[in-house]
């Protein structure tokens, strides 16, 4: 099994947070409401993974929490960066120690586990009304019901793909099921005379392994868990048969393994080594910044087997159950949940703005990436639904990758990754 | 009767080696010259790599195949880098603790490698192996119960006798600086160094009535600075570059370090390697001056170290 930081610390953080936090309250029956009642003062931490690279400080403490200080005087926010791959350390760490952040941001997915430690706090339902959102974005909001969180940005994975070599093929519309993809990615695929790999027909692994299989598994009407979450699902035949197609299309040499690339590098698709690519809305600001004649070259569909799907990823943002101070906390989730400080968020990395109301904006107008995952946010589906999702999430990468290099099969891998899920979930 | 032939026998020769030792000499030098700058090449090709990187537009870092040096070169990169956040106070914390670390290390872990090396007293095995045994549990088993030691340290930070109340050391120069200033490596390398020294020179100093502190500072010591070199730049480029721990224990922009600054320009969508090779490069800058001030002590420990 993969030693890494990550695993290290959900296995001792969060059994230590479990046991540090339990003392005070039982788990899973949801967190006392925090009395927000009050009046907004005090001094609050905001535990932020948003608002990076070169413009997001100022972004946020410059614009954002400027305009939050104008309408909330006595409350002081001090706001703690960090990536987002330390995200889940530091909350862990905070949990365990007791110094839960007043204000924390959250992944998709996330809401389960952290509601069920009561690490959380429930927010009233009449948020969910506030503002116009799609079911679908604030599904991953809830837990046992309620609401925990609101959604500020989405990072949806859709797929992309190259139009000037779709029409030199004479391919006129994209792929609707996966045999189509097949065939188109065969004859898309380019070789030169050594055999050797020029271009990919598909090139399913510059994403996160994880999200991609995620995708197909809905995208094939299949589930990851059942709807409480003590149930593994993701082992089904539609969950064998969708990393099976990845293999499948390894084997007959319209994907490769060896072409991923990091985020920031220019995709496959930008370097012309692959025809349609997993990705995610953001690379039109790539594009933009990296490949501007490529803009009009690249286009987008979503894709499914029996049910088009599109993976949606993306940030919330939640109160701590612990807060000394809940109604300052309460004011900043309210004003990051708001559509100025939705859009702001959004436009700063390139991002889907959770709330539909925004589609009329001059930034959903001006991005079509963001635009054509705005309207088919219908078709959205999001991982996790069960508390014991941080320590599964950590395990599905690894595992699925013993399949695609040929260490075991599909079906073996799958199996192996119920088999920790199923002992992840008995461990609640 | 056999005469002996006094006449010398002309040195032999073999096909294609009539040069003169001198041609040979200067062969073998330039043989060394070429392989000494294929090596430096391949040392300084990623610094470089990472300088131009660092002057590239987004247009340039996208060129496939990639380009070498810039099409237009993109100076502003630093400007913006720099602005991203307080690169000079985080520079300026990450010197602070590299430096008390290494000063810590050097101190504590010799008077440790020394004790465990020279002098005789119950359970010093055990305690040996107490070490050893810690050099093999991996780093971030130890971070959570760290964290938590940090957080409930009694009378700091608000925190009462018993450690509750307050925040401890958190976000405070004693979580950057206390944990994991001394490491079990360097005690570990310390006494091999003085176990190696002879007991003649301890027997004597006693004789003269040196105290231990004494043996230690004056005598043993001096005779070991290959080992204190090689911890000393250890501890300060580790020291340098750690990431997780001032990241999980600070939450203020005044207490955090070069390295966490560094992760703003590395989002959950993208990596800004133009800002990201600007600002490491400057993170690069202190250690680079660092080696050249000493590099002629950094050399010469290593030489020694070698011939020991």
């Amino acid at each position: 099994m993969e030693l890494s930081r990550r695993n290290f610390l959900v296995a001792m953080g969060l059994g230590t947070a479990t046991v540090m936090a339990g003392c005070a309250t039982t788990s899973g029956s949801g967190a006392p409401a925090a009395d927000a009642s009050g009046p907004a003062q005090g001094d609050i931490t905001f535990l932020c993974a948003l608002f990076e690279g070169a413009t997001g400080k100022e972004t946020l403490e410059g614009n954002l929490l400027k305009q939050f200080k104008e309408k909330y005087p006595d409350v002081n926010v001090t706001v703690d960066y960090t990536d987002y791959g330390s995200l889940n350390e530091k909350i862990t760490t905070g949990l365990a120690s007791g110094l839960m952040p007043d204000v924390v941001t959250l992944g998709v997915g996330w809401i389960p586990p952290f509601a069920y430690k009561n690490a959380i706090a429930p927010l009233p339902e009449s948020l969910a009304t506030r503002y116009t959102y799609e079911e679908r974005v604030l599904e991953p909001s809830r837990f046992d019901g309620k609401l925990y969180a609101l959604p500020m940005v989405l990072d949806t994975r859709i797929v992309a793909y190259r139009k000037d070599f779709f029409e030199e093929a004479g391919i006129t519309a994209p792929p609707k099921d996966w045999a189509e993809l097949r065939e188109i990615a065969k004859e898309l695929t380019v070789r030169d005379k050594d055999g050797t790999l020029q271009r990919a027909g598909f090139d399913p692994f510059s994403i996160d392994l994880r999200q991609c299989w995620e995708t197909f598994l809905f995208g094939n009407s299949g589930e990851l868990f059942s709807a409480d979450g003590r149930e593994v699902l993701f082992d089904s035949p539609e969950g064998v048969a969708a990393l099976q197609l990845f293999l499948d299309m390894v084997a007959d040499g319209s994907a490769d393994f060896a072409l991923t690339t990091e985020a920031g590098q220019p995709t496959t698709l930008q370097q012309g080594t692959s025809a349609i690519m997993m990705t995610n809305n953001s690379l039109y600001v790539q594009l933009q910044q990296q490949n501007p004649e490529l803009v009009d070259k690249v286009g987008t569909f979503v894709l499914g087997n029996t049910a088009p799907a599109m993976l949606q990823g993306g940030t919330m943002i939640s109160q701590s159950a612990s807060s000394k101070n809940p109604a300052a906390a309460r004011a900043l989730v309210e004003f990051l949940g708001s559509p100025d400080a939705v859009l702001v968020a959004s436009e700063q990395r390139g991002s889907v703005p959770a709330i539909s109301d925004l589609r009329d904006s001059d930034y959903v107008k001006g991005n079509p990436m963001v635009a054509f995952a705005l309207e088919n946010l219908g078709k959205a589906r999001s991982e996790g639904g069960t508390p014991a999702w941080m320590e599964i999430r950590e395990k599905i990468k690894p595992t699925l990758e013993t399949a695609v290099v040929g260490q075991q099969t599909a079906e073996q891998a799958i199996a192996q990754l119920a088999g920790i899920a199923d002992d992840a979930i008995a461990r609640l | 009767m056999a005469g002996t032939d006094l006449v010398a026998a002309p040195p032999r020769t073999t096909p294609g080696s009539s040069r003169t030792p001198a041609a040979r000499r200067r062969l073998e030098r330039g043989a060394l010259y070429l392989v000494l700058t294929v090596i430096a090449v391949v040392m300084v090709v990623p610094f470089v790599w990472m300088i131009l990187t660092s002057l590239k537009t987004p247009q340039d870092l996208a060129a496939t195949p990639p380009s070498f040096l810039p099409a237009q070169w993109a100076w502003g990169n630093y400007a913006e880098a720099l602005a991203a956040a307080p690169f000079l106070t985080y520079a300026r914390n990450s010197l602070i603790i590299a430096v008390s670390h290494t000063a810590i290390n050097l101190v504590i872990a010799s008077m440790a490698g020394y004790a465990l090396a020279r002098l005789r007293f119950r359970g010093s095995e055990l305690v040996f192996i107490g070490f050893v045994a810690a050099l093999m549990i991996p780093t971030y088993t130890k971070i959570i119960p760290e964290f938590l030691i940090v957080r409930f340290m009694p009378l700091f930070g608000g925190n009462d006798i018993l450690g509750q109340g307050g925040t401890g050391w958190l976000d405070t120069w004693w979580a950057l600086i206390v944990p994991g200033a001394v490491t079990p490596f360097a005690v570990f390398l310390f006494r091999q160094f003085y176990l190696d020294l002879p007991v003649e020179l301890e027997e004597a100093a006693r004789l003269d009535g040196v105290s231990e502190l004494g043996i230690w500072a004056r005598i043993m010591t001096p005779l070991v600075k290959p080992a204190f070199i090689t911890v000393a730049l250890l501890t300060f480029e580790s020291s340098w570059n750690n990431f997780l721990w001032p990241l999980l224990v600070t939450r203020t922009d005044s207490m955090r370090v070069i390295q966490v600054g560094l992760s703003v320009f590395r989002t959950e969508n993208d990596t800004q390697w133009a800002f990201l090779m600007a600002g490491t490069t400057l993170a690069t800058v202190p250690m680079v001056v660092l080696f050249l001030l000493g590099q002629k002590y950094f050399v010469r420990g290593f030489a020694n170290a070698g011939i020991k």
